[in-house]
């Protein structure tokens, strides 16, 4: 009986190497073709800027338009476009590169954790000279590292404090708070208002950093300090902190902030049962979508002692990698991709803005977005170009939430993650 | 020529068993070699190999600040969803090995959350738990056992101290189908003759179950339990859907743990995964030890 199973073993065995070996040269056998009849294809990977993968304006319909349109031109460069939402990109993407199969073209929300590896294509060698000069200067810089650009700005966002008029009103609450004392009392009275959430915190693993960052910059605080060295548990930071554990202490925030998600906590906000969150302009379709749709305003974050003249610059980037080798026909798409339609189409549809001074120039005149734009020329922005923020980040996405119990404990840890992680 | 093929002769179970050989030690002991040996390497967040590391890896992930209590509620959290599950399946096995009206439908219905995708049942119950729109928690409120929706107390997954008992309590509802139903087959390989035996002798029922309906149920017992001991502890979608582990690591396994420094440190993520696998061998030898296996099932 043993023998027996034993020798179908070896049988399935012996089968599934046969399998592979003939496999392998039909992969090898259709490389040499593709090569020689000079057709590349080049396969990139697209974070989802869509509200949800079925939506009109999902990031795979988005891109299969850019794609065909580009292919029509250029017969000779297939694209292979994968979307991936945000909450898997970057683990998906890692494993991509963990495997040796890292795409060709990445478009995701960093670049610097590539650039250490050597994986990634210069910036001279991937994009023309004139559209890198029609790039803002803020934002290509902050694609450099030592002096050298690997990362493209692709779309930038900036924040605001989104606030439900409706819920404002019934509070008796006049205007937007300025200040942080000013949220504190709007809070109070929506609270007794009777709304459950007077002021959304995702301090979660999607986008806790983003947030926490947004209440430094209320503070003065921020993640590094002038000098460059990392300043996590600043006094400014931990005065933040502190000044949220008491909203939280107070039940004036989402419930257990460290465990909700952005997306979670503008959905509540879009069903009217959140006062106020700070947003950026691609929240809008999302509260578009639900009870609120025309009854929120937006105005600049509030700060300890006024409205934020800064904002949260979150600039996505695209970049390619180096491993097969395709300069030319990645240069040729991006500055199809820079020089077309293509951003006031993703502007259009998913309310981020343009990070070229062409496309600023082209969207002067929209009304709705003129709170962001005004606030892009003096936006704050990540510790990206330093090599350990992604990990940094990580921690802080796991652990930042635990602050509003003990500030200074957890920003601590934090700081000492990032001075000898 | 005589000794050679004696030779060849006794090389000849070799090219029977060689592939099964082969295979295993390809499937199985390849990558268990590999990932001890990444444990000791430096390797950057996008897996490139940077060299040696010697143990800084494992120096740093017994330095994590979270590290002890992650492996303690690692314990605690095999140990509560595989009791539980051997208790409610040991019950249940009883009462569907009863004739009773329905019980081919009552049968099937067990199933259910076996069949269910386990990522999928613990998204449910993430949403049930919703603090704004979750269903249990509107229960509650209707009950009265709950003031408003929104606030934290209708949060349960927030904090670890509620968010551990649902977590439990999920892990044991997708683990009590697989172990009832083993369960059921061991009840039905029990002759009838002995419990007729022990009737005519006057025995009590309690007296039936304990001495003789449990220790016959003993080798199925033993590996359904074995087999949930292992899977419990490998188990990532149920926490990971429903608390990602938060807040902070407090509802974290060491599973859960290794995925995320897999993203940080992909080398202390591997000392990690070398931790957690030592442990399981250890928590299956002592299971072993403790249930007898050699005696039992052998």
């Amino acid at each position: 009986m043993r023998t027996r199973i034993a020798g179908a073993l070896g049988l399935a065995a012996v089968l599934a190497l046969a399998g592979c070996g003939s496999s392998g040269t039909g992969e090898g056998g259709g490389q040499n073709a593709s090569s020689g009849g000079g057709a590349v294809t080049l396969k990139m990977v697209a974070a989802d800027y869509g509200s949800d993968p079925n939506a009109e304006n999902a990031g795979a319909k988005f891109w299969k338009g850019i794609v065909d349109e580009f292919q029509a031109a250029n017969p000779n460069i297939k694209i292979d476009v994968q979307v991936i939402n945000w909450n898997d990109i970057d683990k998906q993407v890692a494993t991509m590169v963990q495997n040796g199969q890292p795409p060709d073209i990445l478009q995701t929300g960093g670049y610097s954790g590539f650039v250490q590896d050597g994986l990634l294509h210069k910036v001279d060698e991937i994009l023309s000279p004139n559209v890198q000069q029609d790039l803002l200067t803020k934002f290509a810089d902050f694609g450099k590292v030592d002096g050298v650009a690997y990362g493209i700005p692709f779309v930038s966002s900036a924040r605001g404090l989104f606030y439900n008029k409706e819920l404002f009103d019934k509070a008796g609450i006049a205007e937007p708070p300025k200040t942080w004392d000013e949220l504190k009392a709007a809070a109070e009275k929506l609270k007794k208002s009777g709304v459950s959430q007077p002021f959304g915190l995702p301090l979660g693993q999607e986008e806790a950093q983003g947030e926490s960052f947004l209440w430094f910059l209320g503070a003065g605080g921020g993640y590094k300090d002038a000098s460059g060295k990392w300043a996590i548990n600043s006094p400014q930071n931990i005065e933040a902190f502190t000044f949220m554990k008491g909203l939280v202490d107070a039940g004036l925030t989402t419930p257990n902030p460290g465990t909700k998600d952005r997306k979670t906590v503008w959905e509540d906000f879009a069903a009217g049962k959140v006062g106020m969150v700070n947003g950026g302009p691609m929240s809008i379709p999302i509260f578009d979508e639900g009870s609120v749709k025309d009854k929120y305003g937006v105005a600049p974050i509030a700060g300890k002692t006024g409205a934020l003249d800064t904002t949260l610059g979150v600039m996505d980037w695209i970049m390619a990698f180096n491993k097969n080798n395709h300069p030319a026909e990645i240069k040729k798409f991006f500055d199809f991709f820079y020089t077309g339609n293509a951003v006031q189409k993703i502007v259009d549809n998913y309310k981020l803005l343009p990070v070229t001074k062409g496309g600023i120039e082209k969207l002067s005149g929209d009304e709705k977005l003129k709170p962001f734009l005004d606030g892009l020329p003096n936006a704050s922005f990540y510790p990206f170009t330093d090599p350990k923020w992604p990990a940094v980040q990580d921690t802080i996405k796991q652990t930042i939430g635990g602050a509003v119990e003990d500030p200074a404990k957890v920003l601590g840890e934090l700081q000492k993650t990032a001075e000898t992680g | 020529m005589r000794h050679r093929s004696r030779g060849l002769r006794a090389l000849e179970p070799l090219a029977w068993v060689g592939p099964a050989i082969v295979l295993i030690a390809l499937v199985v002991l390849w990558p268990v070699v590999e990932m001890i040996r990444s444990s000791f390497l430096k390797i950057s967040k996008f897996g490139v190999v940077q060299g040696g590391n010697g143990t800084a890896n494992y120096d740093r992930l017994f330095a994590e600040p979270d590290f002890a209590s992650i492996m303690g509620r690692t314990l605690i959290w095999v140990v509560a969803v595989v009791g539980l599950t051997v208790i409610i399946s040991l019950a249940l096995a009883q009462l569907f090995n009863q004739r009773f009206p329905g019980r081919k439908i009552a049968r099937w219905a067990l199933i259910a959350p076996w069949a269910a995708s386990v990522l999928m049942t613990a998204i449910i119950f993430r949403w049930m738990l919703d603090p704004e729109v979750g269903v249990i928690n509107m229960i509650r409120r209707d009950l009265g056992f709950l003031d408003a929706l929104g606030g934290a107390s209708a949060d349960p997954l927030g904090q670890s101290a509620t968010a551990m008992p649902w977590l439990i309590f999920v892990a044991v509802f997708v683990s009590v189908p697989f172990t009832t139903y083993a369960l059921i087959a061991g009840l039905s390989t029990i002759p009838g003759d002995i419990y007729e035996a022990a009737r005519m002798d006057g025995a009590s029922k309690m007296r039936i179950y304990w001495a003789i309906t449990f220790p016959l149920l003993r080798p199925a017992l033993t590996v359904a339990a074995l087999i949930n001991v292992m899977n419990v502890f490998n188990n990532f979608p149920i926490i990971w859907a429903m608390t990602r582990g938060q807040p902070g690591y407090s509802t974290s396994t060491s599973t859960i743990f290794m995925y995320i420094l897999k993203n940080r440190d992909i080398g202390e993520s591997a000392a990690m995964s070398v931790v957690n696998f030592g442990m399981v061998i250890i928590l299956t030898v002592v299971f072993l030890k403790v249930t007898r296996w050699r005696s039992e099932v052998a």
